[in-house]
């Protein structure tokens, strides 16, 4: 089986702060896998570790193995740009660039990667990608118009969008619902479903129904460490640990 | 009524009227210039050199203009750039030793006395060569915006929200892409008034040119290397000339120079104002 | 080299190049000064003579130009300053506060050769006919006012002065009395305070704020060249009164400046003026910045 993603003995610091502790699991393609844990447990770190977001951190230190197809994203001489491009993001806050149009939202990672040739085949792409996102018939008169007039829900759709437009293997989703309405986020819900048939996907989310809901595997992280791993129906109803039992009844954070 | 409320009365009375009192000047200042200055200008005045002191030549101030407009020019490509750079550093790596010491330089340089710099630029780009010239005075001019850029566009590249900083990273461009054609975009508000203002400050800057462009009244422009004159330099030494004639090219050119400054002020503001939609 | 890289140590670069021009003005100053401070020592700053044939040089009177002049300003200023920023946030409607705010700070940004020649022109005449004669009259026997008063003079540099920084310090003070949190007002005013009384207290909360723009308004004041030079007089005496004409560092710079390399001492006695004020500058904007620094963790 190949996988998706390999994460090895990862190790993480902010300072002396010890983050993440020795960190394994791998996740497989096509699926969706969630991260969960209370606030503070070190996921949102996780993701960010993955696509070397983290190095925009100058306090944060990072030891161990990331693999995507093999590569470690942690290998000397690796290309940041081509790691992050092989991840697509979407994030806590919904955070379209607030002055660019919502076609320029979705634009900009192709144009600024050079992964279109012409006008035409970008116009194409970001239909798509908005069509991907559930998004395109709600803004496709719209389309020059600021990110800003969108509502929250619709503004982390464009992100999505933004995201897909890339063209990644990858999705990492940083708590996409946190911020928004139950309508809103079941809409979220329900595209993630839809992309998986295209994507891997990793969700974060410090709400364990929504991780029942929705994904395949899930991963409990308890104050930097891997608490348990496995096919969400186990975890939910028979977690081997008892942290994890805590946790997803209800009675922990 | 009682006590208090007379009090409170009185006291506001006297808060407004200090209020009032200290916005005086730039409508006396505003007036006055346009009164004695708007009746010398016209394109003419714009162009032609300056008049001998006496007589009934008119003259105008061409040679000053064109060279506010090279110093200005030379102090915003080098000045602007350097300064535009440090205040990016300032802002996205503030976690090096480097950024803090620099940032507290530049806090105590912003405040520096600007004839000092014109000292300093008279010392590394005239004493060698022996000439004043142009080169110098946008030297000076540009070490006088270095500080004043550097600290604004630090503040609106602060002012970025960090999850945007993110989106901007995730997308997978190098650090030149993120900070200057995406992230520029979003701070390009802040980024630009702290140009506009930088350049408002330089155009209308006399110390720093004291010793260092001399001032020339019959040439328009003879190379960087040769000296030049400046709106606010020509303003100083005419006004401070015995001649009536003068005195008024110097008022002219006030008005000339006050306008350069309001429309650079209007403009920064109209700029702010596009942001808060 | 990685396109980030090579991009970090341009920055690297450029970041050097602020640094290293601010130190190396630090040093020009020094080690061009050095000559006269070597001959004099302190005397340079406590003598008043000025006598380039005799190459003799005491700066005493532009120091205490530049004292005079910056604290009279400071004083003048003060008063109007704190009275706009609490007009502009407290007082005034707040759909004419964004106009007042932009006149304000148009005020900051003009060019300090416009004052110049506004303020020889217009307003030192006006201040001699109308301010500094009847004083001189009436008052004269006091020492403040017993020069017979010419329209520039040290007073006359002083209230250009205080016109051109109380926007400065306005705007300091402004910002940190709009930011004085909301709750704080509505508490003073459910114990029943007049709306003076709590302007008294809210003052009060922003001491720090009015000290810092006061400091960093004096130290712009003790720098000005351009406007004070064309209205200072430019007489190098001791100043007995406050109708004196006379000089401050900068405006002496300003003046004997172009003719200085005549002179074997002149230059470097220049520069030795030129640290001092940029030391005595030094400590008041330290100080002014440690304030602001402080009003800042307090909000």
């Amino acid at each position: 089986m190949s996988w998706a993603i390999e994460v090895n003995n990862l190790n993480v610091w902010y300072g002396d702060k010890h983050i993440l502790k020795d960190v394994t699991f791998k996740v497989p393609k096509n699926i969706i896998f969630a991260i969960m844990g209370p606030s503070g447990c070190g996921k949102s770190t996780l993701l960010r570790a993955m696509n070397r977001l983290l190095d925009l951190n100058p306090y944060a230190r990072v030891e161990g193995q990331v693999k995507i197809n093999g590569i470690d994203v942690y290998s000397d001489n690796i290309d940041i740009t081509w790691v992050r491009r092989q991840f697509g993001m979407v994030f806590q806050i919904p955070n379209p660039f607030p002055h660019l149009s919502i076609y320029e939202n979705v634009a900009l990672g192709p144009k600024v990667n050079g992964l279109v040739k012409d006008k035409s085949e970008l116009d194409r792409l970001v239909k798509r990608a908005l069509e991907q996102a559930y998004l395109w018939d709600e803004v496709k008169n719209d389309l020059k118009k600021p990110a800003s007039m969108l509502s929250g829900g619709q503004q982390q759709r464009l992100c999505i969008a933004r995201a897909l437009a890339l063209k990644p293997k990858i999705i990492l989703m940083d708590e996409p619902t946190a911020n928004l309405d139950p309508v809103a986020s079941s809409k979220i819900e329900e595209l993630m479903l839809e992309l998986k048939e295209e994507y891997t996907i990793i969700i974060v989310t410090h709400n364990p129904q929504q991780a029942a809901r929705i994904s395949d595997y899930v991963a409990f992280l308890y104050m930097g460490e891997l608490i348990e791993i496995g096919e969400t129906s186990m975890v939910f109803t028979r977690p081997k640990h008892e942290l994890t039992e805590k946790y997803v009844v209800g009675r922990m954070g | 009524m009682n006590k208090r409320k007379i009090i409170e009365k009185l006291m506001l009375g006297v808060i407004s009227t200090l209020a009032v009192i200290s916005a005086i000047p730039i409508f006396a200042i505003m007036f006055n210039v346009y009164a004695e200055g708007l009746k010398h200008v016209n394109l003419s005045f714009l162009i032609d050199l300056p008049p001998p002191p006496v007589g009934d030549r008119v003259g105008g101030i061409g040679p000053a203009l064109v060279g506010t407009f090279t110093l200005v020019s030379l102090a915003m490509v080098i000045g602007g750039a350097i300064g535009f750079f440090t205040g990016l550093y300032l802002s996205e790596f503030s976690h090096t030793k480097l950024s803090q010491y620099t940032q507290m330089f530049l806090q105590i340089m912003v405040e520096f006395p600007t004839i000092i710099i014109g000292l300093f630029a008279y010392t590394i780009l005239v004493a060698p060569i022996k000439r004043f010239n142009a080169l110098a005075g946008g030297f000076a001019l540009s070490i006088v915006i270095i500080p004043y850029i550097a600290l604004n566009v630090r503040e609106a590249y602060k002012s970025i929200p960090y999850t945007l900083k993110e989106a901007a990273f995730s997308l997978g461009v190098s650090a030149p892409v993120a900070y200057l054609r995406i992230l520029l975009s979003t701070a390009r508000r802040g980024v630009l008034t702290a140009l506009l203002i930088g350049m408002a400050k330089v155009a209308g800057e006399t110390a720093p040119l004291l010793f260092t462009i001399l001032g020339t009244t019959f040439t328009y422009f003879g190379g960087l290397d040769q000296p030049i004159n400046a709106i606010p330099l020509l303003i100083y030494n005419f006004a401070l000339s015995p001649y009536e004639r003068w005195h008024q090219v110097a008022w002219g050119a006030a008005a000339v120079l006050l306008t350069i400054i309001l429309l650079i002020f209007i403009v920064s503001r109209l700029i702010v104002k596009e942001v808060k939609l | 080299m990685s396109s980030g890289k090579i991009f970090y140590n341009t920055l690297t670069f450029l970041v050097f190049i602020s640094l290293f021009i601010v130190i190396a003005v630090v040093i020009s100053l020094s080690v061009t000064s050095y000559p006269i401070f070597l001959r004099d020592g302190l005397f340079f700053i406590s003598k008043s003579v000025w006598n380039p044939v005799k190459e003799e040089y005491g700066i005493l009177p532009a120091l205490l130009g530049t004292l005079i002049t910056s604290t009279l300003a400071v004083g003048l200023a003060t008063p109007l300053a704190i009275s706009l920023a609490v007009f502009s946030a407290e007082i005034v409607p707040p759909r004419f506060r964004a106009l007042i705010n932009n006149i304000s700070d148009l005020m900051a940004s003009l060019p300090s050769v416009i004052y110049g020649l506004w303020g020889l022109f217009i307003l030192a005449p006006i201040l001699n006919e109308y301010i500094m004669i009847p004083l001189h009259r009436y008052l004269g026997f006091i020492p403040l006012f017993s020069t017979k008063p010419v329209p520039t003079n040290l007073f006359t540099a002083s209230v250009l002065l205080a016109i051109m920084i109380v926007p400065f310090a306005s705007s300091i003070i402004r910002e940190a009395y709009s930011a004085i949190p909301y709750y704080l007002k509505e508490a003073a005013y459910s114990i029943g305070l007049t709306r003076w009384e709590v302007i008294k207290i809210a003052i009060g909360y922003v001491k720090s704020a009015i000290f810092a723009g006061l400091f960093l308004a004096l130290g712009r004041a003790m720098g000005e060249t351009v406007a004070v030079a064309m209205v200072v007089g430019n007489i190098f005496n001791l100043p007995k009164s406050l109708f004196d004409m006379g000089y401050t560092i900068p405006s002496l710079i300003a003046n004997q400046f172009p003719n200085a390399e005549a002179y074997n001492y002149m230059v470097p006695a220049l520069y030795g003026g030129a640290l001092m004020l940029f030391l005595i500058g030094l400590v008041i904007n330290f100080f002014g910045l440690y304030l602001i620094k402080k009003v800042m963790i307090k909000s």
